[in-house]
């Protein structure tokens, strides 16, 4: 994994005149587990498609490894919110996952195999994609953004809709990997008290309201954190 | 035209639209771009008209004509989030009128009639090299594009994320989508298209695991719906595509009344 990290200097987005970002900076640090949270409408999908580079930002920029995104946007690997995703569609498991590389000219059959053991489908690699529980749908996208060999992972709402169980096997994905050095930043609208799992945490209402640990952000928020279900069983 | 090839060249018409329509109906089905490809039949009318008033091939005006209806829909639907099927439907009527129109103003003598619901009986080597045409190029699209196409269909932000050309990949499809819905034309007409091209997709579409399997499935489902409605209409004395469409509907329905017996 590599040690560069992702940075956003002064970003803004807007659309039909109207703000949706203003003036956003952070700096993702190697092996880190971040949560970016905030309410629906605070910007955080924005910010996400921003940092991926998929959306370009009307002010500030977004640097990769010391370069704009948009010339490393395989390092950076988006996971969309699951409701963009046509479950319906007839694929399988396995075929699904090995659309992460659909522009790699290095992938194998191995590089699935792995990702798909990593986030404990292997037995589920030939069922159909809408056979799966919600839970084990997110793991499917989780592996099909593994098998890109990117160094940061943006994962937007992977924790809606599902299951408290499926909820804290994701997290312990993400923590695991974390641990061996990759960079995720991970979207929510819930505050919950599983904050603590993060190595750092980001509140988002259209700026940084504020970042730290999430000991500081208790300290900071108190009142305003709300029990909920941040990835939390 | 010899008596073999008045019986040959319908069947073989029929069979091949049957294998056809159904496989690039998987795609649009499974893309949810049925309401496009209803609009790309409609909107070849013009084009054909045109290209007859100055002696061209007619399917090269349709082709180019149903493209425009789908890029002219396209462009209106931008910031139209939600009226989009409205927008796709004005367009839609918008062509239709034109084509109905350009037919006297331009003093043509075309077949409204069967270019609107096909003539299968009198299909020649012409119509069926048109079909064979349209299938090379959606082998060609499927060779080639498969992948993506998969991509584009579970995922079409992922794609688009992926650094895919979406916009391309769309723009071919909808180029194929029109090559086989004017090859079709001459069996079964603009109109009953449609059917062909979603009802065989539908009965097995939710028991197939890849795409791929999905799009054998309906071809052999349209095929065999082909064949009922052209060896239906020859002891019937009826017109074989209003027959097709008609099964097409039925296909849909055993299942159900099955289920209510």
């Amino acid at each position: 994994m590599g040690s560069a990290p992702l940075v956003a200097e002064s970003l803004s987005a807007a659309f039909d005149n109207r703000v949706v970002l203003q003036d956003v900076s952070l700096t993702l640090q190697p092996g880190t587990l971040t949560a970016l949270v905030g309410a629906n409408g605070a910007g955080k999908s924005t910010l996400l498609h921003l940092l991926q580079g998929q959306l370009s930002p009307t002010g500030g920029q977004v640097l990769c490894d010391g370069v704009p995104v948009q010339m490393c946007r395989d390092q950076v690997v988006l996971m969309p919110q699951r409701g963009r995703i046509d479950w319906s569609f007839p694929i399988t498991v396995r075929e699904f996952v090995d659309l992460g590389s659909v522009r790699s000219r290095s992938y194998g059959c191995c590089d699935r195999d792995a990702a798909l053991q990593r986030v404990g489908l292997t037995a589920l690699a030939g069922r159909r994609l809408d056979a799966l529980s919600g839970g084990q749908q997110q793991r499917a996208l989780l592996a099909r953004a593994l098998v890109q060999p990117s160094r940061v992972l943006l994962l937007d709402e992977p924790c809606a809709a599902i299951d408290p169980p499926s909820r804290a096997q994701l997290l312990q994905l993400m923590r695991q990997l974390a641990d061996a050095g990759q960079t995720l930043l991970v979207s929510s609208h819930d505050w919950g008290s599983a904050l603590d799992q993060y190595d750092r945490v980001i509140v988002l209402d259209g700026r940084v309201l504020a970042d730290g640990s999430p000991d500081q952000i208790r300290h900071r928020l108190g009142d305003q954190l709300d029990p909920g279900a941040h990835c939390h069983d | 035209m010899t008596e073999i090839d008045l019986w040959l060249v319908p069947l073989l018409m029929a069979l091949l639209v049957g294998v056809l329509c159904p496989v690039t109906g998987t795609l649009l089905v499974t893309q949810r771009r049925v309401l496009q490809a209803n609009l790309i039949s409609h909107a070849v009318l013009p084009g054909v008209a045109v290209a007859v008033a100055f002696g061209l091939d007619p399917a090269i005006g349709g082709v180019l004509s149903g493209l425009l209806g789908s890029l002219l829909a396209e462009r209106l639907q931008r910031g139209q989030s939600a009226g989009q099927e409205a927008v796709i439907n004005t367009v839609l009527a918008g062509f239709l009128g034109l084509g109905v129109l350009l037919i006297p103003l331009l003093n043509l003598r075309l077949d409204l009639e069967g270019l609107l619901f096909g003539d299968l009986l009198i299909v020649d080597w012409s119509d069926l090299t048109r079909v064979l045409v349209a299938a090379a190029a959606m082998g060609l699209l499927l060779l080639t594009r498969y992948r993506q196409l998969v991509f584009l269909g579970v995922d079409p932000e992922g794609a688009q994320a992926s650094g895919l050309p979406v916009r391309s990949l769309q723009l071919m499809q909808a180029l194929v989508t029109s090559m086989v819905i004017v090859s079709a034309m001459a069996a079964v007409g603009v109109i009953l298209v449609i059917g062909l091209l979603c009802a065989p997709v539908l009965p097995g579409l939710r028991r197939v695991g890849s795409l791929r399997a999905a799009m054998v499935q309906s071809a052999c489902m349209g095929l065999a719906v082909s064949a009922i409605g052209f060896l239906l209409a020859v002891p019937l004395n009826l017109p074989p595509g209003p027959l097709i469409g008609v099964v097409c509907m039925a296909l849909l329905c055993l299942p159900r009344l099955k289920f209510a017996m």
